[in-house]
């Protein structure tokens, strides 16, 4: 039995938040930590949990959000024991890298199959995980992320606030793109308007991911790029932290190129070949601006069943695969060659229950619901244990989250009494649910269906629902077509409780179940609030609240779960990307 | 006069055969709005503001009436032009097209080996009735027509892949077409067909030898080991359904009087099996297996998913699944008219071989 170790909840949080400018570079440098060496050990100490091979028990010191201070590699934490990842560790991982090494020379090809391939290369035109880690390869953001999910400088030095509508990024030099250009100020702030400006190119299905951001320009003789907000905007480094790939101005626009299926990135990989729907494969880049890569080819498949890809592993065809689920992973654990990693992602799972309908429209009633579902027994049994409980909208680890408000108690009699004293009595619920979307949905609806059946004054039945046209009911903007009681995912890469609050909380929420003009007083308030500690403290009283007034039956969250070979170390991370910069062989 | 009625029978057959291809075109089309989920679902995300759905719609020309959206299309598809994929915004037929070689092959491949083991298989069974080896031929019939493909193909790769190493679980290597570049290297100039490729002066095929001998073999070997196990796995519900019917075939016309007329005269048992009952048999035999052809290339679906195999079928539950409907229509349709191309070529041949089919 494995045990979940290393969890969000192990980092301190809160460093001061209105901005001081921080010079990434400089502190790794100051550190004698390269990028790769701080990403991989912050890889460990972000602890993926794992049933074979090595485990992970760290911490970060720095919360995941809109953190503008110097985020340090962590103090604590690694592999079995508890022992820290040591500057010798992180010595003798830049040794094996050296270009006049032999590991450069070494071939070190590396297949990862995915549940899809990519559904295209060009950046800024879709919103799938899978693309994502793809792309992401080839392309790179202004900042990044730990696994962990602390923000750090990628193409950018620095980063500052300057304005509250305003953040400045000091843009690295000595970054060539992989046709040998360099890389300007003014490729990052053209980047940044393919996504948010229609007129620049075309209608980004991103433009929503830098949600305030209107535009942005490259700063008169500097180095630099500002980028506007319409109004203090205090996610807008998180939103960096995740989005806009940095893409080449004069390449995107040149009339033969196109980046559907042609890339020009400054990752540590280019392309080398790609077969549309079939596989994506990448060479080294070894012009790269930091070290490369141990990984010298990264090949990414496709396979739609998840047996097919345990198999893929089993034999040795490819070295991780995505969504083992629960089923497979004795056979995994079983194995000589290959392991189960897993980690809890940002992701979490919930039943939806429409505020405007009865019953439905009573807390009572609502909270009753909560106390009628089992959930360490669904995540027991039905999740195999690959689950959190959770208790309100916010994860562990998030800025927001409140530490003090823990999952609903399982009491049937108590949800029992509250129904009755609801006077909803008799109700009968349907919850409609996808199957296959995430992690056990439909068993985890099952699960809850017949929990709450076994009511004695409630009944409920499952529906089970193509996602597509559930999604559709939920998105249309009009929340009378939405299912009165449904099951549904959100993830959220942000780190930050706002980016769930507001999309499927609040009155004008695009997603949203549940209306309330308290949560919508404090979210405005959060959102407008410049010093960090007093936002942080709003969203913690905001998701006290919301446990409270229960919009949802709050379930678990999601772990994503992988298979991967023992040839490689690697550990996965929070925000479901597969980051093969950070591969290298196992020892 | 023969040549006359043939000529028209089969023109006649061409013609239905492009309303029916038009049918299919209508009905694909149409079920796009009967169909729950709006594909800007999966391209916005969920929480993307209505504005933006509006814009992306607009961008997609969703937002125009059906009727005009359906008179586009079919302009388009006259000039070879299936559209965007919604997803991608690559062109529809380069990868409707592109993923189809890979389904032919697997379904030629399927179909050699269900012809390969069946006809044996039910001239065995037909001629030694009431023998073990009928039981066991009748048994394999049975099991091979109840078995469902993705168990089989499960089953196989358990097997012969994870447990004894014969085989590659999944993919499909490389494709055949691999094998023949290391022997010849084809330069296609300037092709102008329909669907693939851009228009052009016209067609100049270059041969260029290179008969590379050993990387041509062990181009073939990699193809053979990747093909192995989704062949016999589409195969085999046809390659029991093709035994029953050489079986019975077979047991048919040992029962005709020229077959008895044969034994009389003394004539050879092997000569009558094989040359006279067989011959009769096969015609049928061959009308099934050209049709069957066509289903398996619709049908090749889910033993596409169980080997990741990258054919048409994987390409239309990807497409189904996202919604994107330019793939779907467009694989829909190469799917109907190869069941159209693949019917009108059956009915030339049954029309050559047997006149009363045209004179009926």
């Amino acid at each position: 039995m494995w045990t979940p170790t290393g969890k969000p909840t192990d980092r301190p949080s809160v460093t001061p938040f209105l901005c001081l400018a921080v010079d990434v570079e400089d502190m790794s440098e100051d550190n004698s930590l390269d990028r790769r060496t701080f990403v991989k050990l912050a890889g460990g100490a972000a602890a993926s949990v794992t049933l074979a091979g090595c485990s992970g028990d760290g911490s970060e010191t720095t919360a995941p959000g809109d953190d503008e201070d110097t985020p340090t590699p962590t103090e604590s934490g690694g592999m079995d024991g508890g022992d820290t990842p040591t500057a010798t560790e992180a010595d003798g991982d830049e040794d094996t890298s050296t270009p006049e090494g032999t590991e450069t020379a070494e071939e070190f090809p590396v297949t990862i199959t995915q549940g899809q391939p990519p559904s295209t290369l060009d950046p800024h035109d879709h919103r799938e995980t899978p693309t994502d880690t793809v792309v992401l390869h080839a392309y790179e953001g202004i900042l990044a992320r730990t696994p962990g999910g602390e923000i750090f400088g990628n193409l950018a030095t620095s980063f500052e606030r300057v304005d509250p509508g305003v953040v400045r990024f000091e843009i690295r030099e000595d970054v060539q793109f992989h046709n040998g250009d360099d890389l300007t100020p003014r490729d990052v702030a053209y980047s940044v308007n393919r996504i948010v400006d229609g007129s620049v190119g075309f209608e980004s299905p991103q433009s929503d991911q830098l949600a305030g951001v209107t535009g942005a320009s490259v700063v008169d003789g500097e180095r630099a790029v500002e980028v506007e907000s319409d109004g203090l905007n205090p996610v807008v480094f998180s939103l960096f932290a995740n989005y806009c790939d940095v893409m080449q101005r004069s390449w995107v626009r040149a009339d033969d190129t196109e980046p559907a299926t042609e890339m020009n990135g400054t990752g540590p990989f280019q392309l080398s070949s790609y077969e549309e729907g079939v596989q994506v494969v990448f060479e080294r880049f070894d012009d790269y601006w930091d070290d490369p890569a141990d990984v010298t080819e990264l090949t990414f498949l496709g396979a739609g069943e998840a047996s097919t890809r345990v198999n893929q592993l089993l034999e040795g065809e490819t070295d991780i695969v995505v969504n083992v689920p629960p089923q497979e992973i004795s056979r995994l654990s079983d194995s000589d060659t290959a392991s189960v990693a897993a980690e809890a992602s940002t992701r979490i799972i919930y039943n939806g229950m429409r505020y405007d309908v009865e019953p439905f429209s009573d807390p009572k009633f609502r909270r009753a619901m909560n106390y009628a579902v089992d959930l360490n027994s669904i995540i027991e049994n039905v999740l195999q244990t690959f689950g959190d409980p959770t208790g309100q909208p916010t994860l562990e680890g998030f800025v927001g989250h409140n530490p003090d408000v823990g999952p609903y108690e399982y009491d049937p009699d108590q949800a029992e009494q509250l129904v009755s004293e609801s006077g909803y009595e008799g109700a009968e619920l349907e919850l409609h649910t996808p199957n296959g979307r995430y992690l056990r949905d439909f068993e985890i609806a099952q699960a809850v269906v017949s929990q709450i059946d076994s009511l004695s004054n409630v009944s409920c039945e499952v529906n089970q629902r193509d996602f597509g046209s559930l999604a559709g009911e939920l998105t249309d903007g009009d929340i009378t077509t939405s299912p009165h009681f449904y099951l549904i995912g959100w993830g959220n890469a942000t780190f930050d409780a706002s980016q769930t609050i507001i999309p499927l909380l609040t009155s004008d929420g695009a997603v949203s179940s549940y209306s309330n003009e308290e949560v919508d007083s404090m979210m405005e308030a959060a959102q407008t609030e410049d010093d960090r500690e007093e936002r942080d403290a709003t969203l913690q009283e905001l998701n006290a609240l919301l446990h409270d007034q229960a919009p949802w039956i709050f379930l678990n969250r999601q772990y994503s779960v992988y298979g991967s070979s023992n040839r490689i170390d690697w550990s996965p991370r929070a925000d479901e990307r597969i980051d093969a910069y950070a591969i290298s062989p196992a020892e | 006069m023969r040549t006359v009625s043939t000529g028209r029978f089969l023109l006649k057959r061409a013609i239905q055969g492009l309303f029916v291809v038009w049918g299919v075109v209508t009905v694909v089309f149409l079920l796009r709005f009967i169909t729950p989920g709006d594909p800007v679902t999966f391209i916005a995300p969920l929480d993307a503001s209505q504005e933006l759905r509006r814009q992306i719609a607009a961008e997609l020309g969703l937002d125009r009436p059906i009727y005009i959206q359906y008179l586009d299309y079919l302009a388009g598809l006259v000039q070879g032009d299936m559209g965007y994929s919604y997803i991608s915004k690559t062109e529809a037929s380069t990868r409707v097209f592109a993923r189809l070689p890979a389904t032919i092959e697997l379904a030629l491949a399927a179909t050699i080996v269900a012809v390969v083991l069946s006809i044996p298989l039910g001239v065995i069974s037909a001629t030694r009735r009431h023998q073990p080896v009928d039981y066991g031929a009748t048994l394999f019939s049975l099991m091979g027509i109840s078995t469902p493909n993705f168990w089989l193909g499960i089953m196989l790769v358990l097997v012969f892949a994870v447990q004894f190493g014969l085989f590659p679980t999944s993919q499909r290597g490389i494709g055949s077409a691999q094998i023949v570049a290391e022997l010849v290297y084809v330069t296609v100039q300037d092709i102008n067909l329909p669907f693939v490729g851009r228009p052009g002066a016209g067609a100049q095929l270059v041969f260029e030898p290179r008969m590379n001998i050993s990387a041509a073999t062990d181009a073939a070997v990699t193809w053979l080991a990747h093909i192995t196990l989704p062949a016999i796995t589409l195969g085999t519900y046809f390659t029991a359904l093709i035994t029953r019917l050489t079986r019975s075939g077979m047991l048919e016309e040992l029962g005709e009087a020229y077959i008895r007329a044969s034994r009389a005269k003394g004539l050879p048992e092997s000569l009558i099996r094989y040359k006279h009952a067989l011959r009769n048999t096969l015609a049928p035999v061959v009308t099934v297996v050209g049709l069957q052809l066509g289903t398996l290339i619709g049908g090749a679906v889910i033993t596409e998913a169980v080997f990741a195999w990258p054919g048409l079928g994987t390409e239309l539950i990807r497409a189904i699944n996202l919604r994107d409907w330019p793939i779907i229509q467009g694989s829909l349709i190469v799917i109907g008219a190869g069941f159209v191309i693949v019917n009108t070529l059956v009915d030339a041949i049954q029309a050559y071989l047997d006149p009363r089919v045209v004179a009926d």
